[in-house]
């Protein structure tokens, strides 16, 4: 079959090429007109010779800007390759799990009390928002912000779940006690009223929680605190590694 | 140093000797369970045998982001906290003054079903929201991909298109000038308006700025970041609008002021 076709490309190709001249007269107008909406040269890059290709410090966590500077509860267990910038706060009991990132730069966003942000989230804040609601990102106590979630200028009132790979756009609100589930998109200024399940692509409707469902929702939070507990006495308040980097600049011989 | 300051000096490194040789002895105690944190070994820009990354001297690159092989990224572009651009089987074109959103991923496909190469081209003043995952696609200049969006092999969004947020575009398919295309699988939703366009690539030069400012911040030095960490607990007491309310006008040091051009209508809004 592969022969085949390749032999059919070469009868085409010397095809082309006796009515090369032809071709070439048909397609001329095409080609002028091509010419003349060439694209703007694009920029020359030019790079710098002191970028840093390898930052022996990592990424580090905390960014503050300006006078802004992420705040953390002494509780609140964050793991080491999160990004936190700007006007963060992570209030007590709560925790933002490995590679999620919270932005602050543009707007304030809380991280309430026992609720948690999974892995690889990013939270971050617009300036404006469509509704009438302050653009800042809040998630209250008790909510599970599951993991792939994306949150932009949104509020999360108390005691809700929202599912993994779901979107939060600018300005929606999730009322208390409801759930929005898995891989949901919630557009910009809906809100989702109290005690309901909401799914889909944009989120709809799907029915009324129970009433034992809204006291799970809780207890999930409770349990994802009680793990956390057991990663933040993994980490040890101050890291041993400024010795490995002593060490390292010892050996190329730079004087601390 | 006086012989006093040299005294002190031997007295402490024996403290610290006698520290880490109990750190050692905890270490034990530990045994199989003990992790002994080393130095980060996280490469932002990492070469593949002969691919180099080329990446502007004004662009900024999140040290928590990588930057893997063929990658060329322009002037003024900004590559977010968690980005995976991976030019490991084909190249990477990333214009200028794009920017690429906290934990996006650009990746290119070798050759597709079809047979035909498919690196990745980003135009200039392109958007790419959040946790959007390109793969060996074109994007054109000024073009919008929201949040969480997915767009696949071939798939090709031209000049001022807009992907929706929570998008999956399918192979081989087009969105053309103009165009809000949403769901999954993506389809046509409406046309953008004038403004719509306008705020494009509004929002581009909005985040220029402001990845100036964390490029600034990132870029900081040791000494630096302690002498701003003391710099910030001496003014923290001293807020500005509190000082304001009793007459007093003080100045915050220049280290901790925010440049005014992260959003260009900041002034205006609370004018308002």
């Amino acid at each position: 079959m592969a022969s085949l076709a390749r032999l059919s490309r070469k009868t085409l190709a010397t095809a082309i090429t006796s009515h090369r001249h032809l071709l070439r007269r048909a397609l001329a107008t095409e080609a002028v007109a091509k010419v003349t909406e060439s694209p703007p040269p694009a920029l020359p890059i030019t790079e710098s010779p002191d970028r840093v290709k390898w930052d022996y410090r990592g990424q580090r966590m905390i960014i503050p800007l300006g006078q802004w500077l992420p705040k953390i509860a002494v509780d609140a267990y964050v793991a080491p390759n999160v990004v936190l910038a700007g006007q963060v706060n992570v209030l007590d009991g709560s925790s933002v799990w490995n590679g999620a990132v919270l932005r602050g730069d543009l707007n304030k966003i809380t991280v309430g009390f026992c609720s948690n942000v999974q892995e690889k989230c990013v939270v971050h804040a617009a300036w404006s928002s469509p509704t009438g609601l302050p653009a800042e990102t809040m998630i209250e106590r008790f909510v599970t912000v599951g993991a792939y979630c994306l949150l932009r200028s949104c509020t999360i009132e108390p005691e809700c779940i929202i599912g993994q790979h779901s979107i939060l756009m600018e300005g929606s609100l999730v009322e208390t006690h409801s759930i929005l589930e898995a891989g949901s998109v919630l557009a910009p200024g809906r809100r989702i009223p109290s005690g309901e399940l909401w799914a889909g692509n944009p989120a709809r409707f799907v029915r009324k929680l129970t009433h034992e469902e809204t006291l799970e929702i809780p207890k999930l939070a409770v349990a994802v605190n009680d793990l956390s507990k057991e990663y933040f006495n993994e980490y040890l308040p101050y890291s041993t590694v400024y010795l490995e980097v002593e060490k390292m600049m010892k050996s190329h011989g730079i004087s601390i | 140093m006086g012989t006093l300051g040299r005294a002190i000096y031997v007295v402490g490194s024996w403290i610290r000797v006698a520290g880490q040789a109990v750190d050692r002895v905890g270490c034990s105690l530990q045994g199989s369970h003990l992790f002994e944190e080393r130095v980060s070994r996280h490469r932002t820009l990492m070469n593949l045998f002969d691919k180099d990354p080329v990446v502007d001297k004004d662009a900024f690159v999140a040290p928590g982001a990588s930057v893997i092989g063929d990658v060329q990224v322009g002037r003024g572009s900004s590559i977010w906290y968690g980005c995976v651009l991976r030019g490991d089987v084909n190249s990477i074109r990333v214009g200028s003054g794009t920017n690429i959103q906290d934990n996006a991923l650009v990746h290119v496909a070798k050759t597709n079903i079809s047979g035909n190469v498919l690196p990745t081209t980003i135009g200039n003043n392109v958007t790419v929201g959040h946790g959007a995952v390109l793969h060996g696609c074109t994007v054109e200049d000024e073009a919008f991909v929201g949040m969480g969006a997915t767009l696949l092999d071939g798939s090709h969004v031209e000049k001022n298109a807009m992907v929706a947020a929570g998008a999956l575009v399918r192979q081989n398919t087009r969105i053309p000038f103009g165009e809000v295309w949403g769901g999954n699988p993506a389809k046509f939703m409406r046309k953008l308006t004038e403004e719509e366009i306008a705020f494009i690539s509004q929002s581009a030069t909005n985040y220029t700025n402001l990845a100036m400012v964390h490029a600034a911040e990132n870029n900081k030095g040791f000494q630096e970041i302690e002498l701003e960490k003391s710099l910030r607990k001496k003014f923290a007491r001293k807020d500005e609008e509190y000082d304001s309310m009793i007459g007093v006008v003080r100045e915050t040091p220049a280290e901790l002021t925010l440049p005014d051009n992260i959003l260009p209508d900041k002034a205006q809004k609370i004018a308002s």
